[in-house]
């Protein structure tokens, strides 16, 4: 059994070599990186503050003419931005929430007891994995028909719920079974309960595997593009990724304003991510294993 | 850390047992039962459209106490999709703004005409849409809005290049091409053989050289020797470099908005090509506008287009009284003409077609329509066909055989039925 | 494991030892359910459904608006197979994926080795490279296709200035050009999580692993392939499955980038299933679509779980 350790240690190699060299070299080596993943995103910003005039020109500037910032005051006007917004976020949320609570359990269960069906359940989550809500758009409309749930926001929140269930399942599963049972023994004996051991003890521990199925879940759900599309009808029951795209279609192409609504859609997420991140690495250290 | 994620854990069950809570609020009752509110999938054209039918919308609910229209706006690259997707399960709407019908008629899934306008409304369709209407005999669609397509030529280049008057026949395309390229330093023909409208384009041309969809019989003819000849024209024009580069994934919004920098000579466009592509780019570009040049250049058809409204049967023609009051109210004049208007689209029904002959431009494309042949849209298998030209044409002007490409779409017309 | 089960059974012997052991047995043996319900009903009801309707529509007859007509039989498959664009779509397909997975997996084992080190800035660096996960994939591959716009793209610019071309290069009509830049931008899409999943995983190697293998005299070469890689295999593993599903299903980035088009000459089988449903008209055939693509991805990832043990994983 592999204990987690804290991030790589400073009594290790920094101490024994002086690395200046090694740490200049991976400072520039990350700093390029980190430009290179952000690039398309400042051209992204930097077309949504064009006039509808600059991006015609071509071949295209690098900066825009005009500085039209009021394209992102001018936005909120050309859709409801509003209302996709909120969209995104109760079914990610939602989403999230109703993975969390069906997977715990199961997760927990699995890496704890052996059980006849074990096997067979987590074969079954990890088929399941393999099924994307793209492939089986039009199955999940017909029983959303069946079910009397088209256009509801409750349809989006099943089907990114259970399409990263399984994902989630086998990530938790993974990181509860690599939790020493002793610890959980000790909350046992101490009179804690199945349950209480499980919140006391076990989960605390595993919050790297929690966040990063809580992050899993919602992303997807927030980014989810072709159930939403076909599921949903009424503009209130749109979320971003859906309404976004119509800025250019067949007659008109807004790029201004459809790359000012993906930041608006975007800068949250990463904001929730900066927010995370500890957790999702650095929660390791930060529990009581050590 | 226990606690926030119970917090956590709290805070998103409230989010979500709200969410179920309002899962089916108030405007996703599709209505019908009552059979006084309807539902109407309307395409959006531009962003006047959503506007014009809400507006609309709330004169008729505010003229007739108790009918209910609930809107719902597509983008025509959504549409197809979500049509199908409604009608397979069973979920249509009663009124659908769309391009194509006989499979719907075909299939019973729409009234006739006559079911659900008045004769006054009826009577006013000019006779080539209604013809375009007809599904075995009978008129089922409800024609919208109609549009013809000329060619658009810039007169600035053309000066440039000495070159007197447009051109007639393919073979002053080709030289004019030519000269706009060497004297006017800008791509000759605008070729848009994208997956958005390549259909349009080639029939544009393929009907100037007595080429066309099906025989005199009615029959799929699609690899007829005119196609195969048009489109071997066309490949011809970007072999020479004479159209802008890659036909293959250019849609019409590329093509004019190059045109409207003057860095095209020419190119096919509709009525609305000023105020929705010229307009928005460059407000005084000088340029004319002319009939589609043919093979020969003695007779020049024009592509007409026509979109449509299809009636949905539901709950037992218990919709029919609402989508006649909807419909006779959208179709009275003024009501009609001001979406021409604001979309610059051509009209349908005699009355009101007078408002549109006053401006100049409009009045080309007004004039054109009588010589318009029209895509089959009457065919069952037309949107089937469509699909299969818009994803395939392209590619015989880019990596393969115009003949080959033709063969394989008069294939999959032949299965269609 | 087995003793804090068996504990459990004795602590709840000794709380209620009056109950029938008949009826204890059966609430033994439906426990398992109690913790594992939720998600069976979900997985079953919202997964499971939908793929009984994708196998049965493959076998109707659905007319162009959309109207079931009733059996087919195997017509839609023999359309199907009749179809020229098949195969190189399938071909294409298993290439699109191959060279995804291979290029993300390399890049994110260097990408999560660099942020499992120490320089100044590195909390920054790890949030610029999450920054294509949150970001949607659809407006991600949106932003990439107006830079390769013909006309108006910053990667036609760059190069024009840098004297790299002469003339635009309209790079997403070009079947192979638009190919890989498509495979860059799903490598770019996929990065993120494959490398928080790699430097998750080398967070979970002990320290005294290296303090032993640097005792022992083994450079730093060795100890990466000797002792890094084999325990991150796990990671790997995880990072690869996930990186195959979603390739396998990717649409957001080919649907906004090229359509598949010219043609077909782009499609990979999620695009070509779409576009049969939608430009052919032909539900069934798209519904055998979807079903022969299933099975591909079952067969891949069945092989892949042979070649990685998954068994030794699940015990």
């Amino acid at each position: 059994m592999t204990r987690p350790s804290k991030e790589t240690s400073p009594a290790g190699a920094a101490r024994r070599r002086p690395l200046r060299l090694r740490t200049a070299l991976l400072t520039a080596v990350g700093w390029l990186v980190a430009v290179g993943f952000l690039l398309p995103y400042l051209q992204m910003a930097l077309t949504s503050l064009k006039s509808e005039k600059d991006l015609t020109k071509s071949p295209g500037g690098y900066l825009p003419d005009h500085w039209t910032w009021s394209n992102f005051v001018d936005v909120w006007d050309a859709a409801p931005l509003w209302t996709y917004l909120r969209v995104s976020l109760i079914v990610a949320v939602a989403a999230t929430v109703v993975t969390l609570a069906c997977a715990l359990p199961a997760a927990y269960y699995t890496a704890r007891y052996r059980f006849r069906g074990r096997g067979a359940y987590l074969l079954l989550v990890l088929v399941t994995q393999m099924f994307a809500p793209t492939a089986l758009v039009i199955g999940i409309y017909r029983e959303m028909v069946a079910l009397n749930l088209t256009d509801t926001l409750f349809a989006l929140v099943l089907v990114n719920a259970a399409f990263n269930l399984p994902f989630c399942v086998w990530i938790l599963h993974g990181y509860f079974s690599s939790i020493p049972k002793e610890l959980e023994e000790a909350a046992f004996l101490d009179g804690a309960g199945r349950v209480g051991a499980l919140t006391r003890v076990t989960l605390p521990i595993s919050m790297p595997g929690v966040v990063t199925a809580v992050v899993y879940t919602f992303i997807a759900a927030w980014n989810e593009y072709i159930v939403a599309l076909t599921v949903t009808a009424s503009p209130d029951r749109r979320p971003l990724t859906v309404a976004v795209p119509s800025f250019v279609t067949q007659y008109q192409a807004h790029w201004q304003y459809l790359f000012a609504s993906s930041l608006i859609a975007i800068v949250p997420v990463v904001i929730l991510f900066v927010f995370v991140e500890r957790y999702l690495i650095g929660g390791l250290t930060a529990g009581s294993v050590k | 850390m226990k606690r926030h994620l119970t917090v956590a854990i709290a805070t998103g069950l409230t989010v979500a047992l709200g969410v179920s809570g309002c899962g089916k609020g108030s405007s996703s009752d599709d209505g019908g039962s009552d059979g006084k509110s309807i539902k109407f999938v309307a395409a959006i054209y531009d962003s006047n459209a959503e506007p014009y039918w809400k507006a609309l919308i709330k004169d008729f609910e505010a003229k007739n106490s108790g009918y209910k229209v609930q809107l719902e706006m597509v983008d025509w690259t959504q549409m197809d999709a979500k049509v199908k997707t409604y009608i397979q399960t069973k979920q249509a709407p009663d009124l659908l703004n769309y391009n194509s019908f006989s499979d719907f008629a075909r299939d019973g899934l729409i009234y006739k005409a006559s079911e659900v306008v008045s004769p006054t409304t009826l009577s006013d369709f000019t006779p080539t849409f209604v013809e375009q209407s007809k599904y075995n005999g009978d008129q089922y669609a409800l024609p919208f809005i109609s549009s013809a397509r000329l060619l658009f030529y810039n007169k600035d280049l053309f000066a440039k290049a000495k070159i007197a008057n447009p051109p007639k026949t393919w073979d002053e395309v080709k030289t004019d091409a030519e000269k706009i390229q060497k004297e006017g330093g800008a791509t000759g023909y605008g070729l848009p053989l994208g997956p958005e409208e390549s259909q349009a384009e080639f029939y544009s041309w393929a009907m100037n050289n007595g080429g066309g969809w099906v025989d005199a019989s009615g029959k799929w003819a699609i690899n007829q020797p005119a196609n195969v000849e048009t489109l071997n024209f066309l490949k011809g024009l970007k072999d020479a470099k004479l159209t802008q580069p890659n036909p293959e994934t250019t849609d019409r919004k590329t093509v004019f908005n190059q045109f409207a920098q003057g860095k095209i000579g020419m190119a096919i466009g509709g009525p609305f090509t000023k105020a929705g592509f010229i307009d928005p780019v460059n407000k005084n570009l000088n340029f004319g506008v002319t009939s589609l040049p043919s093979k020969s250049g003695t007779e020049h058809n024009t592509l007409g287009v026509m979109d449509l409204l299809a009636a949905f049967k539901k709950n037992d023609g218990k919709n029919k009284e609402a989508l006649k009051k909807f419909l006779d109210f959208l179709y009275q004049k003024e009501n009609t003409s001001t979406f021409l208007k604001k979309e610059g689209f051509l009209p349908v029904t005699k009355s009101a077609g007078d408002a549109l002959s006053s401006d100049p431009y409009m009045k080309q494309f007004v004039d054109a329509l009588p010589s318009s042949k029209f895509a089959p849209t009457s065919n069952p298998a037309w949107s089937a066909v469509a699909g299969a030209v818009k994803q395939s044409l392209g590619s015989s002007v880019a990596n393969k055989d115009p003949k080959k490409v033709l063969d394989d779409i008069q294939k999959t017309a032949e299965k269609s039925g | 494991m087995q003793d804090l089960e068996t504990r459990a059974r004795d602590a709840g012997a000794t709380a209620r030892p009056s109950r029938p052991s008949a009826l204890r047995r059966a609430g033994r043996a439906l426990t398992p359910l109690v913790w594992l319900g939720p998600s069976l009903v979900l997985i079953t009801v919202v997964v499971l459904w939908p793929v009984v309707e994708m196998v049965r529509t493959s076998f109707q007859k659905i007319s162009s608006s959309g109207v079931t007509l009733g059996g087919n039989g195997t017509t839609n498959y023999t359309d199907l197979f009749d179809e020229d664009d098949l195969i190189p779509v399938v071909l294409r397909t298993l290439g699109w994926v191959a060279g995804i997975v291979i290029t993300t997996m390399v890049l994110s084992l260097a990408i999560g080795q660099l942020l499992n080190s120490r320089f100044p800035g590195r909390r920054i660096v790890r949030w610029t490279v999450i920054v294509p996960w949150a970001a949607s994939v659809l407006m991600t591959s949106l932003i990439w296709k107006w830079m390769l716009d013909n006309y108006s793209g910053l990667v036609n610019r760059v190069l024009l200035d840098l004297h790299l071309i002469d003339e635009p290069v309209n790079w997403l009509a070009h079947p192979w050009q638009a190919m890989l830049w498509m495979m860059w931008v799903a490598v770019f899409v996929s990065l993120p999580f494959a490398s928080f999943v790699i430097l998750a995983g080398l967070q979970t190697i002990p320290e005294d692993v290296y303090e032993a293998a640097r005792v022992d005299g083994a450079g730093p070469l060795r100890t990466y392939f000797g002792i890094t890689l084999p325990l991150l295999r796990p990671s790997i593993m995880i990072a690869s499955i996930i990186n195959v599903i979603n390739v396998f299903n990717s649409f957001p980035i080919i649907w906004a980038m090229t359509g598949g088009g010219p043609g077909h000459s782009t499609d990979t089988t999620t695009t070509f299933m779409y576009k049969l449903a939608f430009y052919d008209q032909n539900v069934g055939e798209s519904g055998a679509m979807a079903v022969v693509n299933f099975v591909l991805i079952l067969a891949m990832v069945l092989m892949y779980l042979r070649a990685a043990r998954w068994r030794e994983e699940v015990r």
